[in-house]
């Protein structure tokens, strides 16, 4: 139907992900920003969201209607930026 | 009012599979799951489906049957979760621990299964990333990985498809039961459902649910860390783990590990795994914490310090998420798998520690065996709710 022709724009860079298999998680169940990451991998990408997490939320929010409470931000995992493992380790572990 | 023949309460990995076996059985079941489905440990831990890291015995003879029933899941459900055998690769790194894994192997390969002692050329042949200087350690083929949260969401939806009830965001508040404690039902916030067939597949949140039918269980939450690295070329082809990680698991193993003292403090054993979206899942540690799942910076510096210790390459790779979950532990190590004898129609599935994907398939496929009233593919009275009790009183942690 019209309405999905735009089914294959894609939303999530990182991961190529389209607005299709995002409006198949939510009929699969997703409520939430990460309710939808785990279906699609949308927001598990390299830049872990920065770039598609509010499109996301704006397809629940056209999809469901549902408050901005209820569909939420993903969780904040650290790091907030990619660090490498060796500079983790500091001291311990070698040079920084 | 609806009624039903069996309630799962839980949507992670063992309630998912409860619930499909007992669907397959032809049964009216329903799952209930308080938020979305698999939004509990069963999304915060690692992917692998092993025999290798289990107990000589009923431990492991419940991995290898889990994996041959995974075998045939994929074949029976029509959605993909990323099974796959890949086997497991121990290595160690000082004389004792290969002494341990020799004694170790020679157990399981006398029951039967195909694990085999491996020299540092064998190791780095299979894994020319590791570390030059580690002394050896085993292989075991028959292990296998999975997509832990897919697999949830794959049996889902080919329920729902098939007509089966999924109850998400409904919690669980209490449990019916008539005068002669027989199960009855449970109420939620969403109104009662009722059944002669309760099943308690709440994970690390399974004494909650216990109590409710007047049941003690000593699980535990036991936190552990996952690190991600970002998509790189493939420093890995198979799960490979420190022997020690056997010691980090259980108390028993007695070897002393040449550690800093951040990875001691932190019950750190390096684990590393490939997933299908090119990652690398690394970890890992045992701690007791609380519900708590923050990630917390010296768990995470340890876990790459133990890292880089065993794959040098690590230290130039970047790290984009880390993550914890709680496993539901018990102090004897083996899951409660059964009825509870005085609450006719209630069942636990629940206490899987580290194992709960492993074994997901197996207790789904027995908990179904449980509840129709046929027999068990093997005995499991060792998984009885009742060795809790002594004298009929319940043991209290
Ligand atoms: C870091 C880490 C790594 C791991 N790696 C592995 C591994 O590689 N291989 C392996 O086999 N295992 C592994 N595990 C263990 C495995 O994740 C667990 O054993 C398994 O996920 C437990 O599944 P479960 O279904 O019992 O519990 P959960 O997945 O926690 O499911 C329980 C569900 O019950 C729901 N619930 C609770 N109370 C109520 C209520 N009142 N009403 C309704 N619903 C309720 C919860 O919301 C939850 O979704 C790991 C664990 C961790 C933490
Ligand atoms: S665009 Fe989605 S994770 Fe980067």
């Amino acid at each position: 139907m019209n309405e999905h022709r735009d089914d294959d724009v894609l939303i999530c860079r990182c991961e190529e992900v389209t607005l299709g298999e995002i409006r198949e998680a939510i009929q699969n169940g997703a409520r939430t920003v990460t309710g939808v990451k785990r279906r699609t991998r949308a927001g598990m990408g390299l830049c872990q969201g920065r770039t598609c997490e509010r499109l996301v939320q704006q397809i629940l929010r056209a999809e469901l209607g549902n408050a901005p409470e209820e569909i939420g931000t993903s969780t904040v995992r650290p790091p907030v930026r990619p660090v490498s493992f060796g500079s983790l380790v500091g001291d311990e572990g070698g040079k920084l | 009012m609806s009624a039903f023949d069996a309630i799962v309460v839980g949507g992670g990995v063992i309630g998912t599979q409860a619930a499909y076996h007992l669907f397959k059985e032809g049964l009216e079941v329903a799952l209930v799951e308080r938020y979305d489905i698999a939004d509990g440990t069963s999304s915060h831990c690692d992917a692998v489906v092993l025999i290798g890291d289990k107990m000589p015995g009923i431990d492991t003879e419940q991995g290898y049957a889990s994996i041959q029933r995974f075998k045939e899941i994929v074949q029976e459900v029509p959605y993909d979760f990323e099974f796959k055998v890949r086997g497991l690769l121990y290595v160690c790194e000082t004389e004792p621990e290969m002494e341990a894994a020799a004694g170790y192997v020679a157990d399981q390969v006398r029951d039967g299964y195909d694990m085999q002692m491996l020299d540092t050329k064998d190791i780095l042949a299979r894994e020319p990333y590791l570390a030059k200087d580690l002394i050896g350690g085993f292989w075991s083929s028959a292990d296998a990985t999975l997509n832990p949260y897919k697999l949830c969401y794959a049996l889902v939806n080919h329920m729902r498809a098939q007509g089966a009830k999924i109850y998400d965001r409904t919690n669980v508040t209490g449990v019916l039961l008539d005068e002669k404690r027989r199960v009855k039902g449970v109420e939620t916030d969403r109104g009662t459902l009722l059944a002669k067939n309760v099943i308690n597949c709440g994970g690390a949140w399974a004494p909650e649910l216990a109590r409710m039918a007047g049941c003690d269980l000593p699980i535990q939450p036991r936190k552990g860390l996952c690190l991600i690295s970002e998509k790189a070329f493939p420093i890995c082809s198979q799960k490979v783990q420190e022997f020690g990680y056997m010691m980090s698991k259980f108390e028993g193993i007695n070897f002393t590990r040449n550690v800093s003292e951040r990875v001691a403090r932190t019950n750190v054993a390096m684990v590393i795994e490939p997933t299908d979206a090119d990652n690398f899942i690394l970890g890992g540690n045992r701690e007791f914490k609380g519900f708590d799942i923050s990630a917390e910076i010296e768990s995470i510096q340890a876990i790459a310090e133990r890292g880089i210790r065993f794959f040098p390459i690590l230290r130039e790779m970047n790290l984009i998420r880390a993550y914890a979950g709680v496993r539901p532990y018990m102090p004897d190590h083996l899951p409660v798998v059964s009825e509870v004898d005085n609450v006719p129609g209630y069942y636990i599935a629940a206490g899987h520690e580290g194992d709960g994907i492993s074994l997901s398939a197996i207790t789904g496929k027995m908990i179904a065996q449980l509840v129709t009233g046929k027999p068990t593919d093997f005995n499991i009275d060792k998984l009885k709710y009742s060795r809790l009790q002594k004298g009929g009183k319940s043991i209290e942690q």
